[in-house]
């Protein structure tokens, strides 16, 4: 605590004149320090130069809170300084809380950088970050566990964008794969590519369904049937298949197919009314006209404005009477 | 020690089951044995059949006969609420009577008559070894340092400060037990090392990390549990023999009798202590049920118990124990071997099984060189030397200690938000601003909680602070910078600004556990009462003291002008030393509370006063112009 120290700072003669048990020595360093807490980095604050070790800012530490922790001067009347202390204390445990920690004092080093000194920290960085790629790359093809690893993450990465853009042949393919090369995960990617293959499936038969619907209205009844029933072996457990494949298997003829098609339709869907009127249909065409009633009713329940519901009824009806 | 200008300085451990006083003498600390001899006092009273009140050891005798009117462990009450966990785990095993306080929020204890506030209880302790002191020193006591365990929240360590308060204390600071071992332990020796304090007491299991160095005891990280400590193992131990018992007496439930529970809990605590050096132990308990009336026979208790079987049933105890100080080393980012000693503090730590787990984990044999039950308040003491004389040199050593739980608030949706984080070097502080949610807002409610949960009501509430006189404008307008602070006693205080008219806000603070202020006043005043009461009564002796007292301060007052005289005259230059013989004499009557020596000294010492007021007088400069 030179002369020097102090020159160009004015200390107020009503801080000064203030009585409080302290030497007058620490009062100025009080009124010092804490009037230039803001402007003062960590490392001046703690008077140790820049990018000083850590041990050295720990014992610069130590030495600087015997004189700003009010418990040095006891149960002495501190006064105003008593604030003052406990904000230079409360910075200074900041300062060295910030330069001890690894990761915080790197950004703190690199922001308080003298210039020159920053730009070679800056090179450094990009250089140490060049050079850790380098040695990844290289152990990776050396070592095949490694090797092994790396591969199964690029190849997860990919799966999983593959899944975020519905290209789920390519997301099966790919989880399969990493299910093969990350054996501790083996589990996860089979979970995963299971889930792809799903939905690979439903979106062909959605493709296939499609297909049917046109061939259907084109009055090529086999074709329809056909491309119905791949439809529903990719997608066994949708109802609108079902109904579609029981309609084209009747139009074809085929009432036993039709009938199991339909009982599978009204299982799979059973508020939907196709379901119910496909059921009917083909139990009024096997002649099971008391059953058929059943269903059709069933199906105007659901929706009584539907209109090949209403007409199966009508035509019932006429039959019974 | 030139003893003449201080007044002596106490630091207690105010532990769970016993509690111990220190000084420092000639920079030495040193532990001040009771008036019966002992150096650890039960933490223990009682209300005795005749009325009396009890305390310490004479309590501890007479608690198997008066079960329901002996408090032990109110430490683990101190600052609790009613109606929390810990309080209703409490009610069910001990004997005395547990009732709400009149706000239904803190924990009294029933003795006889009167319900007292656990404060209270802790200060009839603190009052007697306050006695004790005053004994050793011959003179009254004023100042302490009292110990807390690390992990104590706010309300606690404040129910403890109250509680010294009521013992006619000033409280010059609340410390962490282990920070305090570290400091007794570290005392003397330059050191430049990681330590960790490995406390368990009678009734809570504490670690702390310190750096040391340079005089500076910093502390890392904390870690424990209020709920796990000494007597845990003693349960363990009644639990299965009363378990064993019920089994070959046909299902008699010991747990119903209250006096032959007390005599188990002995028992088992001498059977635990045994085992720490014995491989085997024998529990003899005759007539412990049956006989009397009824004309069932007597039954007794006899058992082997084996070291083996005493770890077998505690194991899961001592398994917690590492659990704990394994996460406190990964707060305070310090590997095992980093550490370059480990210090084992509380009588629990001398079960070897225990020692064995610490040297387990660290790799290193713990350290030897404290007394586990003593070291804890030797390190108060030094801290109270520190803080009274800081000048004096001797014991310049800085701790600096940490918060040890997250300090936040209660935010919408019942969420916790954390404002001081644990761990957080104190004396620290914060700020958060809030705004008004609705137009014309006068008042805003924040609920303040310590803990490590998510959801806000699971931590512990320490008050809701109404922010009140907010001005009447739109809502979003008005802004709150409210600032947190935590001192180094680990008491939390709150402060409110309005940012744009940078006015201060009232703060109403609603303690949910401990005493209102008024209350707190109300039995301080009381206490003092007490105190002038028994003055009306006092012996000869004590109003002997007081007139010496005062008459040595006036002596030792006058001593730098007398020194003054001196140096310019040719004559009478011993009779400082003189005076200093006489005090010496006085403090040894005192001491020893013989009134013959003091009526002999008091004439002595009443001549050395008036030489002294002469001589001073006389000591203005002859050229002073008159």
């Amino acid at each position: 605590m030179s002369g020097d120290r102090y020159r160009g700072f004015t200390f107020l003669p009503v801080d000064l004149a203030e009585e409080v048990e302290l030497p007058l020595e620490v009062k100025k360093e009080v009124l010092f320090t804490h009037a230039r807490l803001a402007e003062l980095t960590h490392w001046k604050l703690l008077d140790v130069p820049w990018n000083a070790p850590v041990e050295q800012v720990q014992n610069a530490y130590r030495e600087k809170v015997k004189v700003f922790h009010t418990d040095r001067w006891g149960t002495r009347g501190l006064g105003s300084f008593k604030a003052r202390m406990e904000a230079v204390f409360r910075r200074l445990t900041e300062a060295r809380d910030v330069l001890v920690d690894p990761v915080r004092r790197e950004g703190y080093v690199l922001e308080t950088a003298p210039p020159q000194e920053r730009a070679r920290l800056q090179l450094h960085k990009l250089d140490d970050e060049r050079r850790a790629a380098e040695r990844r790359a290289r152990v990776a093809r050396q070592n095949p566990m490694v090797k092994r690893v790396a591969q199964g993450q690029e190849v997860v990465a990919r799966a999983k964008l593959a899944m975020s853009e519905g290209r789920w042949k390519q997301a099966m393919n790919d989880f399969e794969t990493a299910a093969g090369v990350d054996p501790r995960n083996r589990d996860e990617w089979k979970r995963l590519a299971e889930e792809a293959r799903r939905k690979f499936a439903v979106s062909r038969a959605a493709e296939e369904y499609e297909r049917g619907l046109k061939a259907e209205l084109a009055g090529q009844p086999a074709t329809a049937l056909e491309l119905l029933r791949r439809a529903a072996d990719l997608d066994p457990q949708n109802g609108h298949i079902a109904a579609a494949t029981s309609r084209a298997a009747r139009a074809a003829g085929a009432l036993d197919a039709a009938r199991e098609s339909a009982e599978r339709a009204v299982h799979l869907a059973p508020r939907e009314a196709e379901s119910h009127l496909q059921l009917a249909e083909v139990l009024h065409a096997l002649g099971l006209g008391r059953e058929a009633k059943k269903a059709v009713e069933k199906a105007l329940e659901l929706d009584p404005a539907h209109a090949g519901a209403k007409d199966l009824a009508r035509k019932l009806r006429w039959t019974l009477f | 020690m030139a003893d003449l200008d201080q007044e002596p300085v106490i630091g207690i451990d105010l532990g769970t089951t016993n509690s111990v006083v220190a000084t420092v003498i000639d920079g030495v600390p040193r532990v001040i044995q009771g008036r019966a001899g002992q150096l650890l006092t039960p933490s223990i009273v009682a209300l005795a059949k005749n009325g009396k009140r009890l305390v310490g050891s004479i309590a501890k005798r007479q608690a198997i006969t008066n079960a329901e009117n002996t408090v032990y462990a109110a430490k683990r009450l101190i600052g609790r609420r009613w109606g929390s966990k810990e309080v209703e785990d409490a009610r069910r095993i001990l004997p005395y009577q547990l009732v709400p306080g009149p706000e239904g929020h803190d924990v009294r204890i029933r003795l006889g008559e009167r319900a007292f506030a656990v404060p209270e209880v802790s200060a009839m302790v603190l009052a007697e070894l306050k006695a004790d002191a005053e004994g050793f020193f011959g003179r009254r006591v004023h100042k302490a340092v009292v110990t807390v365990p690390a992990y104590f929240n706010d309300g606690q360590r404040q129910a403890t400060k109250d509680a010294g308060r009521i013992a006619g204390l000033e409280v010059l600071r609340i410390i962490n037990e282990p920070t305090s071992a570290a400091l007794a332990y570290g005392f003397g020796k330059q050191m430049e090392k990681k330590v960790v304090v490995f406390d368990l007491g009678g009734g809570t299991f504490d670690v702390s990390i310190l750096d040391i160095g340079r005089s500076v005891y910093d502390v890392v990280a904390v870690g424990g549990d209020t709920y796990l400590g000494g007597e845990d193992f003693d349960r363990r131990v009644m639990d299965s023999l009363t378990f064993a018992f019920a089994r070959e007496n046909g299902g008699i439930d010991l747990r119903a009798d209250k006096m032959a529970l007390q005599r188990l809990k002995d028992a088992a605590e001498k059977a635990k202590i045994e085992l720490s050096s014995a491989p085997s132990a024998s529990i003899s308990l005759p007539f412990l049920a049956g006989g009397g009336e009824g004309g069932r026979p007597a039954l007794h208790l006899e058992k082997q118990l084996t070291r083996e079987q005493l770890e077998e049933l505690t194991a899961d105890l001592v398994d917690r124990c590492i659990q704990v100080v394994e996460k406190t080393l990964r707060d305070a980012g310090v590997r095992p071997k980093e550490v370059g000693d480990v210090i084992l503090v509380g009588g629990q730590t001398r079960m070897p099984r225990v020692q064995r787990a610490v040297r387990d984990f660290f790799g290193r044999e713990p350290s030897r060189g404290v007394h586990p039950e003593e070291v804890v308040a030797l390190g108060a003491a030094i801290q109270a030397q520190t803080l009274a004389y800081p000048e004096k040199g001797q014991t310049e050593v800085l701790l600096l200690d940490v918060t040890p739980q997250n300090l936040g608030i209660m935010v919408v949706g019942g969420y916790f938000e954390t404002v001081i984080p644990r761990n957080t070097t104190v004396p620290t502080s914060s700020s958060r601003i809030f705004t008004t949610v609705q137009d014309n807002q006068t008042a805003v409610r924040i609920a303040v909680l310590q803990g490590e949960k998510e959801k806000a009501i699971e931590n512990e509430l320490l008050g809701e602070f109404v922010l009140d006189g907010l001005r009447a404008a739109p809502r979003g307008e008005v802004e709150v910078d409210v600032t947190f602070d935590i001192s180094a006693d680990g008491i939390v205080g709150v402060s409110a600004r309005d940012l744009q008219t940078g006015l201060r806000q009232s703060i109403t603070v609603t303690a949910t556990s401990g005493l209102t202020e008024e209350e707190l006043k109300r039995i301080v005043e009381e206490n003092m009462d007490d105190a002038l009461e028994k003055k009306q009564g006092v012996s000869d002796f004590d109003r002997r003291r007081d007139k010496v007292e005062a008459m040595m301060k006036d002596i030792e007052a006058l001593v730098p002008s007398v020194s003054e005289a001196l140096a310019r005259s040719r004559f009478g230059k011993d009779a400082v030393h003189k005076a200093v013989a006489v005090i010496q004499r006085v403090r040894a009557a005192l001491a020893s509370r013989d009134l013959a020596a003091l009526s002999a000294s008091e004439e002595q010492l009443d001549r050395t006063l008036q030489l002294f007021r002469s001589l001073a007088t006389g000591a203005r400069p002859p050229e002073e112009p008159r």
